[in-house]
């Protein structure tokens, strides 16, 4: 797992998006992070450990390479931008939903 | 683990669950170009909503719900222990 800086994310899962346009999926977790770096104690000495509150983790994988980035406080601003920026660019696949459908040209059933 | 019919019931019910407990709960998206569709999950190991779709429009609302809970996940700072300036 590459822990990345929050710019080199966007940039990895750019390429990890364009790499699964043929085949294969791209999956994004998203979870709120306290910092903590050490594993929780069985039992004993509780933390001497501060939970920060302002953090989230975000992981990004292709089946094979995983990357992730930690968010914070000061960098969601910037970071939310960017990255609703890449997900509309690149989840383009769906299907167009649109009902009044102009065609007329073609299915012309009498 | 039910899938939910309609975007606005399952943004709804993400929104709860995260907010019952923000550390346990996870958002997972799923995206298949080959196959066109979008999968989203949230859960807290205990409870699990997902809601699948194949349309261009649930795009716009995935990405908004995702940029919600990115913000509501770093904007909690009840106490600032990070600060400690004596």
């Amino acid at each position: 797992m590459v822990l990345l800086e929050n710019d080199s994310f966007l940039t990895e899962l750019t390429r990890l998006f364009q790499k699964c346009r043929t085949s294969g999926s791209v999956v994004i977790t998203l979870k709120k992070y306290d910092g903590r770096t050490k594993p929780v104690p069985r039992k004993g000495h509780s933390e001497s450990f501060e939970p920060a509150d302002n953090k989230c983790l975000f992981r990004a994988s292709d089946g094979k390479r995983k990357i992730s980035t930690v968010v914070s406080t000061k960098e969601v601003i910037k970071f939310q931008m960017a990255y609703s920026n890449l997900l509309r660019a690149h989840m383009d696949g769906l299907k167009k939903k649109d009902k009044k459908s102009k065609s007329k040209k073609t299915k012309a059933t009498q | 683990m039910p899938y939910y019919q309609t975007w606005e019931e399952f943004a709804r019910a993400a929104e709860k669950l995260y907010l019952t407990d923000p550390m346990k709960v996870r958002v997972v998206l799923k995206y298949r170009h080959c196959d066109g569709n979008l999968c989203i999950k949230v859960t807290d190991n205990a409870v699990c909503i997902q809601y699948k779709t194949d349309q261009a429009q649930d795009v716009k609302k995935v990405e908004k719900l995702h940029g919600k809970l990115m913000r509501l996940m770093v904007s909690k700072e009840t106490h600032s222990g990070a600060m400690e300036t004596d």
